[in-house]
């Protein structure tokens, strides 16, 4: 790396800790800083400060409703067998059997065991992840106001994606996600709603390695084994 | 599986272990910790109840949902909620839906709830408050103001830079003479 594109760089530090890039200016930051130790340095540094801030804050007590609310989600998901239990060994063991019964049997499977991403999300380790290698990718989309970014660790091993500006998918119908490998499909074993303001998000779990693309469509409820409508939103990976 | 009252003697980092196994207990402590702080920086941010109890979710359910990101070495479980919590906050403010109804001002636009001071805990957050306030303090204005706009306004350093009718250049260097002039005075002012 030369002196001329560190120093290009070196300028963004702060602007990156208080949150001021733009999310493209950030992931290329972020990936300037995985090879630059001088900006690590940097990072390191004045992060003291920038991670103080909050604590600046006048102290206001959250309200019991949401405590309530937030546990019933979480201890619902926490049941064993739950829809939303998704760990990643779990979800690819899954999704090799579905791949060896019939699809109507699938589907029912799908809809009792898939993971379910709904409002807020799961991809959020961008802040946490700094200079780790991720790479963030933005989605190309039919939708009039959506838009959408896939988060991948270096070592593909599975990817949150999260959208927004996305209408509801419709009555009994929910977004699947879907790798692309060529020009063929397979579910990536996640589905995923969307909140009130448009925005939702989705962990893609398994290897992604030789995985050419990530694609967004709107199935029926329970997921489908093929898409059966053109994607509404594709990231190419390759 | 540990009792209630073990887990609240464990420190954030060992309760973080067990909620990565996917327990729902410690979770709950977790929030228990951090969630008056979470929700006090979304207000601050979006200053809008509604908005800021919709952002302590969203970032709540996201922390359980990708628990095994948590990674010690990178720093405190605190320090990490509350950056998940600022990146929803300015995703928020992007999307326009707030940006109106931000800036709570002193005056208090709308009921406040302020946290008691129930534990040690907390009584220490506020001591702890009262520095990083003092810090700020001694930043001149046009340092404090870019911080300001970006961190708890969700403003990009492009709109900061339109808002103020200055080069960008200006705006990226007055946010790093802030935090440096910062980093300073939280460690005594010591370089």
């Amino acid at each position: 790396m030369t002196m001329e594109q560190h120093e290009r760089y070196a300028e963004n530090v702060a602007a990156y800790l208080l949150g001021a890039l733009t999310e493209e200016e950030a992931a290329e930051f972020e990936a300037h800083l995985a090879e630059c130790e001088l900006c690590r340095l940097d990072y390191q540094r004045l992060r003291v400060a920038a991670e103080a801030l909050p604590r600046a804050v006048e102290p206001l007590e959250a309200p019991d409703s949401l405590r309530d609310s937030l546990m019933d989600t979480v201890r619902a998901e926490a049941r064993p067998g739950s829809v939303a239990e998704r760990r990643p060994s779990f979800l690819q063991r899954l999704r090799d059997r579905l791949g060896e019964v019939s699809p109507a049997v699938a589907a029912v499977s799908a809809a009792a065991v898939l993971a379910i991403g709904v409002l807020g999300g799961w991809g959020v380790s961008e802040l946490a992840n700094n200079g780790t290698g991720e790479k963030t990718y933005a989605a190309s989309t039919t939708l009039p106001r959506g838009s959408a970014t896939l988060t991948v660790p270096e070592d593909r091993s599975g990817a949150s994606l999260t959208v927004r500006g996305m209408p509801p998918p419709g009555a009994g119908r929910v977004y699947e996600v879907w790798l692309r490998r060529g020009s063929t499909y397979a579910p990536a074993g996640s589905l995923f709603d969307v909140g009130r303001n448009g925005t939702g998000s989705a962990a893609i779990p398994g290897n992604l390695r030789g995985v050419d693309g990530v694609a967004v469509t709107r199935e029926r409820r329970g997921g489908t084994l093929k898409p059966t409508e053109k994607p509404v939103m594709t990231v190419n990976l390759s | 599986m540990p009792r209630t009252k073990e887990l609240q003697r464990l420190a954030d980092e060992e309760l973080m272990q067990l909620v990565q196994d996917g327990d729902p207990r410690a979770f709950e402590l977790l929030y228990d910790r951090h969630g008056d702080a979470a929700f006090s920086l979304a207000y601050r941010m979006v200053g809008d109840r509604v908005a800021a109890e919709d952002i302590t979710q969203e970032a709540f359910l996201s922390i359980w949902r990708s628990r095994e990101r948590y990674q010690r070495e990178r720093g405190s479980v605190r320090t990490w909620v509350l950056g998940i919590v600022h990146h929803r906050g300015i995703d928020a403010l992007r999307r326009n839906l707030v940006h109106q109804r931000r800036r709570a001002s002193a005056e208090g636009i709308e009921e406040r709830h302020e946290a008691p001071e129930r534990t040690d805990a907390e009584a220490l957050r506020r001591a702890e408050a009262k520095t990083v306030h003092a810090a700020l303090e001694t930043l001149p204005d046009d340092q404090s103001q870019v911080i300001e706009l970006a961190y708890f306004g969700g403003f990009t350093h492009i709109q900061i830079a339109e808002m103020l009718a200055m080069p960008v250049g200006t705006v990226k260097g007055r946010m790093r003479l802030g935090l440096e002039k910062m980093r300073r005075e939280l460690a005594g002012g010591v370089a």
